[in-house]
């Protein structure tokens, strides 16, 4: 079995000026990520999973033991071309704007100025930033420096992206943008390693989970194992006649098993987004981040390049679709919409921004005449989600002096 | 390399949008145009210009210096202090990358800010006597003393080691030595050197000395000898006489046919003052070596020396620009090391330890010298420790006073390639190197990351 990440009794002690051991941030920890799996890595305030990252990424030296990351060294430039990292909070300089930021990131990786300037583009409209793309990141709220850092993290189609706390700051929408994200990378075959202490996330998006408690794994496995109840089982219908619900009821008591009966509760995040996507009908400007529930194409890509072409003949919009369904429940935009509509709408919005973004890094012309397309529908959508961020992103000056002065 | 430039880049959107580089130009930029109109010097012409250009060039030798001692340290601790680092040193770049980007980044900002504010001085400089309304004589003057960089030529050095050793013996096997307690060996030898020294700047009545000089190209058709005299007895007039010789050495030592025109003069002149004799640059033969004689003539009933500074052959060598450039090169160099130094210092130290590291080394070398002689008389007490610790670190310190640009420029002396070379070699390629391998070396081993837990 190849793993994507790989530890060997990785052990962090952190001494005091003398060198007396102080505490034991990671006690020999031996970790597996598998290739094209999901992994939490959860655990309360520090439990070392910060630490353990650093280690990963040469951060910090372990005090014994190793780390293998995509069968490599950390530290070392080819193994860092294929990783994304978003840190616990996103450092970024004061003094660039969104745009100069990304691309900064894209210099780094080496990227040649033509897929530099696309991916950037792409990265700013799925993060919802293009309105604030030339404002200096200074200026920005916890939010929205979190949505550049995920953008940054994602510039070079990584393909192992560590994220630690990815959803902190983040309002709803954006926390379900993520893990779309996720889900969507994964099909794609990357390898996500998620630090986490937000339960709710962990649960949607982890195949496997590990819980660190006191720098030691205190548990590790499949999220559908550790957590289904093999002693209990749940029928969900659509709404039935009472008469048939006690007909159910009898049934079950004939068992002797004990059965609750009750309308299943919405989540509270699928209301939340239903509220706002209703509130977006009106057009409100906003300062702030737009949401969206876009992913950058080249994230989505499944092809490789030359094949992009022949995807775009033979009708890419059905497979795309195929394609959408995740875990999570896709968002719903119009409150009336049957679940098919909203499949048709997602799909439009994520196949236009596919066709257009997809395509300029194999022909010059139709690319344009796409991007002014996208473009337009892309400002449509805009406008209607603009409220969005007056609701959810309080990006108010006492956030960002809070930032200037923990910075 | 795409990885250095991008870091480079950044860097320099550092510098100016963090307003650290905005503050510095603007002061330049006022107080250049300011110091332009309001120096006098002398109130001549000359002084006017010497007091400019030593001022400017030394006022903006000292800003940039601190610029790029602030915007060194400041650009890499700030990315440790606010993490940036983590973002950064995670990507496809190596850590001594990121250092080598910063570095290019500052000396990027260096070369643009210092060929901006060195063409400001040279404007000023060439314009000055157009504002000022020079006269005639003053223009002259000028044009043979400031806009040109000449050659100084003094005596050659002369080993007198052999000489002063075989005195000694000779006093010792006599029996005329200073009995032990009221000299030491070493006074007795410094005493008998001073006096051979002097022995070769002495000419006794009728008695002739000559001084032979290589590479003398001189760009202009007049040289001069500049010169001062002291003597054993004053004369009741103040004045010597003295024959002077310029060109080809074989007719003075060997009496050979010159393959040039000599240029040979009488002249009587007062003693403890400078005087400057002009003659013609075509005395000195094609391959470059020539003489310069003096005798001391039987009409004078005095030994005749010349102090340590008193004989000078001035040529013009240059022209005042290229001397020019080659003066704001010298600042290039201290620019390169203090970035060099700043860059090392701030990766093991916080930005407030830094800078007053980094200050601190900037006086102690603009006094190298100084310190390297105070160390070293100091030194004599303890010399092993010394010789082997202070002394080496003494050492490394950079020379700002030794390859001083205005000390060149303004009397407009040739700063000749050869001293920018040994500039270059010793501050650039040897001194900076050290600090910047080091740099990378530190920062290669240490944990980028703060302790959080």
């Amino acid at each position: 079995m190849e793993y994507a990440v790989e530890t060997f009794s990785l052990t962090k002690i952190f001494s005091d000026w003398w060198g007396r051991a102080k505490v034991y941030a990671v006690d020999d920890l031996n970790l597996q990520v598998r290739q094209n799996e999901v992994f939490g890595l959860l655990g309360p305030n520090g439990s070392g999973k910060t630490t353990t990252i650093k280690m990963l990424l040469g951060l910090l030296h372990p005090t014994k033991g190793k780390s293998l990351v995509l069968r490599g060294d950390g530290k070392d430039p080819r193994i860092n071309s294929r990783i994304g990292f978003l840190p616990e909070e996103s450092y970024l300089y004061r003094y660039l704007n969104a745009r100069e930021t990304l691309d900064f990131y894209g210099r780094l990786f080496g990227l040649p100025a033509e897929l530099r300037k696309i991916r950037v583009e792409a990265l700013l409209d799925m993060v919802g930033l293009k309105a604030v793309a030339n404002r200096s990141v200074g200026t920005f709220s916890k939010g929205m420096a979190r949505r550049i850092g995920l953008a940054q993290a994602l510039i070079n189609d990584p393909e192992l992206l560590i994220l630690d706390e990815p959803t902190t700051g983040l309002d709803p929408i954006g926390t379900r943008q993520i893990k779309d994200l996720i889900l969507k990378l994964a099909q794609r075959g990357k390898t996500i390693l998620l630090c986490s202490h937000l339960l709710a996330d962990v649960e949607d998006v982890c195949d496997r989970i590990a819980i660190l408690y006191g720098g030691k794994i205190q548990t590790q496995g499949q999220v559908r194992e550790l957590l289904q109840q093999t002693n209990k089982i749940q029928i969900t219908t659509d709404a039935i006649s009472d008469a048939t619900v006690k007909k159910i009821e009898q049934l079950i008591k004939d068992e002797e098993a004990e059965c609750e009966i009750a309308s299943p509760l919405d989540k509270l995040e699928t209301f939340f987004i239903k509220t706002i996507a209703a509130a977006q009908q009106q057009a409100h400007p906003t300062s702030g981040a737009v949401s969206t529930t876009k992913i950058g194409a080249f994230l989505a890509e499944e092809t490789p390049v030359e094949k992009i072409l022949d995807k775009l003949v033979s009708a890419p919009v059905a497979e795309e679709s195929e394609r959408e369904v995740s875990i999570t429940e896709q968002v719903v935009y119009n409150d009336k919409a049957t679940p098919v509509h909203n499949e048709q709408l997602l799909t439009e919005l994520t196949g236009s921004t596919e066709t257009s973004e997809s395509q300029p890094a194999v022909e010059g012309q139709k690319v344009e005449e796409k991007q002014i397309e996208s473009q337009q529908s892309h400002r449509e959508g805009q406008v209607k989600k603009d409220i969005l961020d007056r609701l959810t992103d309080p990006s108010n000056p006492t956030e960002q002096d809070k930032q200037t002065e923990n910075s | 390399m795409r990885g250095i430039w991008a870091v480079a880049k950044n860097t320099v959107k550092q510098a100016l949008r963090m307003k650290i580089a905005v503050v510095f130009i603007i002061l330049l930029l006022v107080l250049l145009p300011v110091l332009g109109i309001t120096t006098t010097g002398d109130e001549t012409l000359k002084g006017r210009l010497q007091t400019f250009v030593s001022y400017g060039l030394s006022l903006t030798s000292l800003l940039l210096c601190l610029l790029t001692i602030i915007v060194s340290i400041y650009t890499v601790t700030s990315d440790i202090k606010y993490r940036q680092i983590y973002t950064v040193i995670t990507k496809p770049i190596r850590r001594f990358q990121f250092l080598l980007g910063k570095l290019f980044g500052i000396m990027l900002l260096d070369i643009v800010l210092l060929m901006l504010f060195s063409s400001v001085i040279y404007i000023f400089a060439i314009y000055m006597p157009k504002f000022f309304k020079a006269t005639e004589d003053e223009i002259v003057q000028v044009n043979n003393e400031f806009y040109t960089a000449r050659a100084a030529l003094t005596f050659p050095e002369v080993d007198v080691s052999q000489e002063v050793e075989e005195r000694y013996k000779a006093l010792e096997k006599t029996g005329r030595l200073p009995s032990e307690s009221d000299y030491t060996r070493e006074q007795v030898i410094a005493e008998l050197t001073a006096q051979a020294k002097l022995k070769q700047r002495a000419a006794d009545v009728g008695q002739a000395l000559i001084w032979e000089f290589d590479n003398v190209r001189p760009l202009t058709r007049s040289m001069f000898i500049r010169f001062k005299y002291d003597v054993a007895v004053t004369p009741p007039d103040m004045q010597v006489y003295g024959r002077w010789y310029a060109g080809d050495p074989r007719y003075v030592k060997t009496g050979e046919q010159p393959r040039t025109e000599p240029f040979e003069k009488i002249l009587k002149r007062s003693v403890q003052t400078f005087h400057e004799i002009e003659f013609p640059a075509d005395v000195v033969p094609e391959d470059g070596h020539m003489a310069v004689a003096f005798m001391n003539l039987p009409l004078n009933r005095t030994s005749i020396t010349f102090p340590r500074d008193g004989l000078v052959v001035l040529y013009k060598a240059d022209t005042f620009t290229a001397n020019f450039i080659r003066a704001v090169l010298l600042i290039l160099f201290r620019l390169i090391f203090l970035a060099c130094l700043g860059v090392l210092t701030s990766t093991f130290v916080s930005f407030p330890v830094a800078i007053l590291v980094c200050l601190v080394l900037f006086s102690t070398a603009a006094v190298s010298n100084f310190v390297i002689e105070s160390f070293d008389s100091l030194g004599s007490n303890m010399s092993v420790i010394y010789s082997y610790s202070i002394k080496w670190m003494i050492r490394l310190l950079p020379q700002f006073d030794k390859f001083n640009p205005t000390s060149f420029i303004v009397p407009a002396r040739l700063l000749s390639w050869p001293i920018i070379a040994q500039c270059a070699v010793f501050m650039v390629f040897i001194k900076s190197s050290i600090l910047l391998i080091l740099a990378f070396i530190i920062f290669g081993c240490r944990e980028i990351a703060k302790i959080i837990v």
